[in-house]
């Protein structure tokens, strides 16, 4: 009987290779990133291009290292400025994210559905639209060339909140009844029952959010006049449209382009684990 | 310590024309087990919500332990609530779900472990401590969430149809736990459910409540054998009880039941109840309940016992019952299992006629004085 439920039916062998190969197609230029920052001179320039890398070497990276030891503004500045306000940011929409999304859901207030309404119109803007808007607002709040200047375009994330939502309304009412019951404050409801509920959905948006915000470029170009407070994600930028035609610049971007991959990598992958761990484990349903 | 006091207590919610509580006023002694029992929708989550303090409260007043509690909020009510979906949080562990609510209170470290570890043992789920509420069957995950209230030890608990997602052999032991548990405790219990077997074996008062409005408060035993109306008649009793429209009649100083099939002379207790019936022509609804219809195979004789036939007849083990019809009128008949009948059979139907009820037929109510308390 047991054996016969788990014989291999011809369907699931299609649906295995067909998502294999999928998959297999959607890491391409990911292997590719990782192939390509350590490929010498001559393999960068070979056509056709190689995906695998055949003789590798840090060369690239030496070169962008001295580079980058030549700038003006240290490569280690541009790398603290990103890590601040990433972290910042990551922070910060985490914490306005979810107390607005567990607002939203669980409670019944005036102008509810016009702020469901906007949040949701928010979502169609493409970011370029904004962009103006945004620049008189930081420049109006004289926090151009802040910290504070990077985060706060960021912190409004319709996308995350949407997402909480949607999340958090499927907690039980009963849940948080029973915890008022309990004695619990309504802090103590947001941070001991929905904070650690909500958390596949906190690690989906901070995937979300820590892409957007180490590769935005956006308020370093825009809102900071001083070099000093832009990020690495700028740095790598005008690196690789500024030398595009040299052919140092090769080598520099394909070393750049792994390092600012990296992060991105890692973090996926930490938090996708906790996704799948939370999801797992936890009681709800 | 833990009475309550509804006094004409409404709620409306936004937006519905009807309360879903209308003019709930009802006083709750100390240490009683008080059952909401109605049908779905009638507001018994509702009253107990308010209780609890979950629910605004839309007029009226609510005393707990004479003290106006309307704008108290739940967690200065000194009460304990278990939910139909037990609301374990899923988070923490069985003794931290325990014992959260003492913790939020300030209660001493080893004071809280002394607790939950008797609260544990009373309720046998001391092996289940360090588990999460997802690896809990629901008969674990219900005595949890028992535990929970009881660690407390509030004044009053509240419970929202907590048995009814077990299935009916854990429901029933449950029950008797719960009753035995009660008893110990003597907290005032406030028991929401729409089982009247759970209503009937659980309360020491039950309230039915339709539509919002209370029906009748009374003790189970008196809810089963003084109905205040129709609805309550009908309601508590399973199978439900007979109703049986005719007129009443007077002829030569004595009351007669009759109807087209039917010419019952009543015993004179009833006669007081007509006496009051002013109108020329009474019409009432008999009731009477499958027990009290009587069943003898042979003939009729037109007086005590008429013909009816056999439609259809149903065991349950301990009973069986039999549908019968008498003309157009429909009876349930409870009769031994011995005794059987099959369909089409004819036998003689009568009525135990110290065991009948009545009705008005437009309102409703039991002309019998005394079913209600309004
Ligand atoms: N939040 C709400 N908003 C509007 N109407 C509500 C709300 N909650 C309940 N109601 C309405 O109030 C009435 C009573 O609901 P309630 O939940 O008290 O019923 P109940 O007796 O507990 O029923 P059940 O046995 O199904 O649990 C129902 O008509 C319901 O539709
Ligand atoms: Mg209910």
């Amino acid at each position: 009987m047991i054996r016969k439920l788990r014989r291999v039916t011809p369907f699931q062998v299609v649906l295995v290779t067909a998502f294999t190969a999928l998959a297999a197609f959607m890491s391409i230029p990911i292997i590719f990133i990782l192939n390509h920052a350590f490929k010498p001179q001559s393999e960068l320039f070979l056509f056709p291009p190689r995906i695998f890398v055949q003789d590798p070497s840090f060369r690239n990276f030496e070169i962008l290292l001295l580079h980058a030891s030549n700038a003006a503004v240290p490569f280690t500045r541009y790398l603290f400025n990103s890590i601040v306000v990433v972290g910042l940011t990551l922070v910060g929409v985490i914490v306005v994210s979810t107390m607005a999304a567990y607002v939203i859901a669980k409670y019944r207030f005036h102008f509810k559905g016009l702020i469901m309404g906007m949040i949701t119109l928010s979502l169609m803007f493409a970011p370029e639209t904004v962009s103006i808007p945004r620049y008189l607002i930081i420049s109006g709040l004289h926090i151009n060339d802040t910290y504070f200047g990077h985060i706060l375009p960021a912190l409004a994330s319709p996308v995350a909140v949407f997402m909480l939502i949607g999340f958090i309304s499927q907690i039980p009412n009963e849940l948080l009844e029973a915890a008022k019951i309990d004695g619990a404050s309504q802090l103590g409801i947001f941070t001991k029952m929905v904070l650690p509920l909500s958390i596949p959905a906190i690690a989906t948006i901070s995937i979300l959010t820590f892409q957007g915000a180490w590769g935005d470029v956006e308020p370093s170009t825009l809102f900071m006049q001083s070099e000093t407070m832009r990020t690495l994600a700028f740095y790598v930028n005008s690196l690789i449209s500024g030398l595009q035609n040299s052919v140092a610049g090769q080598n520099m971007a394909a070393a750049a382009g792994l390092l600012m991959f990296i992060p991105n990598l890692i973090i996926f992958l930490l938090f996708q684990k906790r996704v799948m761990e939370t999801m797992v484990h936890s009681g709800i349903k | 310590m833990g009475s309550i006091k509804f006094n004409h207590v409404y709620k409306n919610y936004r937006g519905e024309s009807r309360p879903a509580v209308n003019d709930f006023h009802l006083t709750i002694e100390e240490g009683e087990f008080l059952v909401l029992v109605g049908p779905s929708g009638c507001g018994k989550s509702t009253t107990l919500r308010m209780l609890a303090g979950l629910e605004e409260i839309s007029s009226g007043e609510l005393y707990i332990d004479d003290k106006f509690v309307n704008y108290v909020s739940p967690k200065d009510r000194d009460i304990a609530m278990v939910f139909q979906n037990y609301a374990l949080y899923p988070n923490l562990s069985v003794y931290e779900n325990i014992a959260l609510g003492l913790k939020l209170r300030k209660t001493a470290k080893f004071d809280i472990e002394l607790r939950v570890n008797r609260v544990a043992k009373v309720l046998e789920i001391s092996h289940l401590l360090d588990r999460k509420p997802s690896q809990l069957s629901g008969g674990q995950k219900q005595r949890v969430a028992l535990g929970r209230a009881i660690a407390r030890e509030p004044q009053v608990f509240l419970m929202d149809e907590p048995l009814s997602n077990l299935d009916a052999k854990l429901r029933a032991q449950t029950r008797a736990e719960l009753i035995k548990l009660q008893a110990d405790l003597k907290r005032t219990t406030v028991y929401v459910t729409h089982d009247q077997v759970e209503a009937m074996t659980m309360g020491t008062r039950i309230v039915v409540m339709k539509d919002g409005v209370i029906q009748q408060v009374a003790a189970p035993r008196e809810l089963y054998d003084k109905p205040a109306n129709l609805f309550v008649a009908g309601f508590i009793g399973s199978p439900q009880m007979n109703f049986i429209e005719g007129v009443v009649t007077l002829e030569e100083g004595r009351y007669y039941f009759t109807n087209k099939r039917l010419k019952l002379l009543l015993p004179r207790e009833y006669d007081v109840q007509f006496e009051r019936l002013t109108r020329s022509v009474r019409n009432v609804i008999m009731g009477v309940r499958p027990e009290h219809v009587l069943l003898k195979p042979g003939e009729a004789d037109g007086e005590e016992y008429v013909a009816g036939v056999v439609q259809m007849t149903e065991v349950t083990g301990a009973d069986s019952y039999v549908y019968a019809a008498i003309g157009d009128y429909k009876v349930i008949a409870r009769t031994e299992p011995e005794i059987s009948y099959r369909k089409d059979d004819v036998p003689a139907i009568g009525f135990n006629k110290g065991k009948l009820h009545f009705f008005d037929v437009t309102t409703g109510e039991s002309l019998a004085a005394g079913g209600t308390e309004a």
